[in-house]
C-alpha cells in the first residue's frame, strides 16, 4: 500500500526512520545570557568537538532544531526566549543549561531571576552543574539523541497540547497587573 | 591639592559632617543635604570633572539614606566620595544633572531601586525591571525571599494541578 498523507506516515512507524535522521543532524541555537556559555566555546571547538555528533551551531531560530539555554534568565530575556522557542520549526527540543534553570541556582531568591524553566517552556532535558563541565555537555547530547530515537523528547508536542497551562504561567510572571505584596503585607 | 586642602576647602564653605582618608588617593566627605549641589558645584570647579558613579546606600536601622557621589580629578590624582544622607520616609534630593549630563542615567537608575526622587530629572521612568509594582527591590524592608516564591516558586502540588 502507497502511504499518502504525513500522518499515515506516522502512525505507521515511519516516525522511527525520521527521527533516526533527526538525532544526527541538530543545529542548535545557543541562548548565552548566563555564564554557562562560557562552556560553549571548548565543546564546539576541537578539544571536544562537538560537529563529531552532527551538532553545528546556527544563527537563526528559524533554522534550528535545539535551543540550548545556557544559564540563568530574568524576566526580560524570558520574554525573548518564549518568543525565540515559539518561531522555531517542529521538531524542536529544549536543553536547561546549568542548576539555575532547574531551581534558580544561586539566584534562588531574585526578585527577577526566574527559578524553573520547565513551568514556561517545555524542556526535554536538564544538564546539572554550575557551570556543567564540557563532558556534561557531551553525555547530555548523547542522553537526548537517545531520547529522540525512542520517540521520548516530545517536549513540542506537549507545548501544544498544555498551551494553556504554560500560557497562564508566562503571564502570571510577565503580565502581571497587581502588586505580589499586599499594603498590609508590606507594613509588617 | 592635596586630601587635607581638599577637606579644608569643602569644610570652610559648608561645614563637613565628617571626613575620612582611605589611602594618598581616596577620600570621602560627608556634607548636609541643602550643601551637596553647591559642594558637587564647588568641587566640580577645582578640577573634580569626572563623575565616576553615583549610588545610594539603604541604612535601615538609623532609617535613612546615603546618596553617594564618587568623583574623580585627572589634576589631582584623587577620587573623592562625596556623601550625604537623606531621610527614608518620602525621600527627595536635587538632581545634578545641571551639572553632569550623565547623571540622568544613574539618578533613574537609582531612582528605580530604591524610590529616591531627583527633583529636576525630567525622565524618571522605568528602566531595568520588567512591569515593576511593588517597592523598590534594593530597599532593605522588600522581601526578596517571599517575592520570588511568591511569583516563581510554586509548590509541587500546585504544579501538578
Amino acid at each position: 500500500m502507497i502511504q499518502t498523507s504525513t500522518k499515515d506516515l506516522h502512525d505507521s512507524g515511519f516516525e522511527k526512520v525520521l527521527n533516526f535522521f533527526r538525532k544526527r543532524s541538530m543545529w542548535m541555537l545557543h541562548y548565552c545570557t548566563g555564564c554557562g556559555a562560557m562552556e560553549l566555546p571548548p565543546t564546539m571547538t576541537t578539544r571536544w568537538d562537538m560537529e563529531r555528533f552532527g551538532i553545528g551551531p546556527m544563527a537563526t531560530p528559524r533554522q534550528a532544531d535545539l535551543l540550548l539555554i545556557t544559564g540563568y534568565l530574568s524576566i526580560k530575556s524570558l520574554k525573548r526566549v518564549i518568543r525565540t522557542y515559539e518561531q522555531m520549526q517542529d521538531p524542536k527540543w529544549v536543553i536547561g543549561f546549568g542548576s539555575c534553570t532547574i531551581n534558580g541556582g544561586i539566584y534562588y531568591d531574585s526578585y527577577t531571576v526566574i527559578n524553573r524553566l520547565s513551568d514556561y517552556i517545555p524542556v526535554d532535558l536538564t544538564i546539572e552543574g554550575c557551570m556543567p563541565r564540557p563532558e556534561a555537555i557531551m553525555t547530555g547530547f548523547q542522553t537526548l539523541m537517545d531520547a529522540i530515537q525512542k520517540g521520548e523528547a516530545v517536549g513540542y508536542k506537549k507545548y501544544k497540547e498544555n498551551y494553556e497551562w504554560y500560557k497562564k504561567n508566562q503571564d502570571s510572571v510577565l503580565g502581571r497587573t497587581e502588586p505580589v505584596f499586599t499594603s498590609s503585607e508590606v507594613k509588617k | 591639592m592635596n586630601q587635607k586642602e581638599i577637606i579644608e576647602l569643602i569644610d570652610n564653605k559648608f561645614g563637613i559632617v565628617k571626613s575620612n582618608i582611605y589611602d594618598e588617593y581616596q577620600l570621602s566627605v560627608v556634607v548636609k543635604k541643602e550643601n551637596i549641589f553647591a559642594a558637587l558645584a564647588l568641587m566640580q570647579l577645582n578640577d573634580f570633572k569626572e563623575l565616576s558613579i553615583l549610588t545610594a546606600v539603604d541604612w535601615f536601622d538609623r532609617n535613612v539614606f546615603e546618596v553617594v557621589y564618587i568623583l574623580f580629578s585627572y589634576t589631582h590624582n584623587q577620587q573623592l566620595i562625596l556623601k550625604t544622607e537623606i531621610e527614608r520616609d518620602n525621600p527627595e534630593i536635587v538632581s545634578v544633572m545641571k551639572l553632569w549630563e550623565v547623571a540622568e542615567t544613574y539618578e533613574r537608575d537609582v531612582h528605580e531601586f530604591f524610590g529616591i526622587k531627583f527633583l529636576g530629572n525630567p525622565s524618571l521612568k522605568p528602566f531595568f525591571l520588567h512591569n515593576w509594582l511593588d517597592m523598590p527591590p534594593m530597599r532593605k524592608d522588600f522581601k526578596t525571599q517571599q517575592y520570588s516564591d511568591k511569583v516563581f516558586g510554586k509548590t509541587k502540588e500546585e504544579r501538578e494541578k
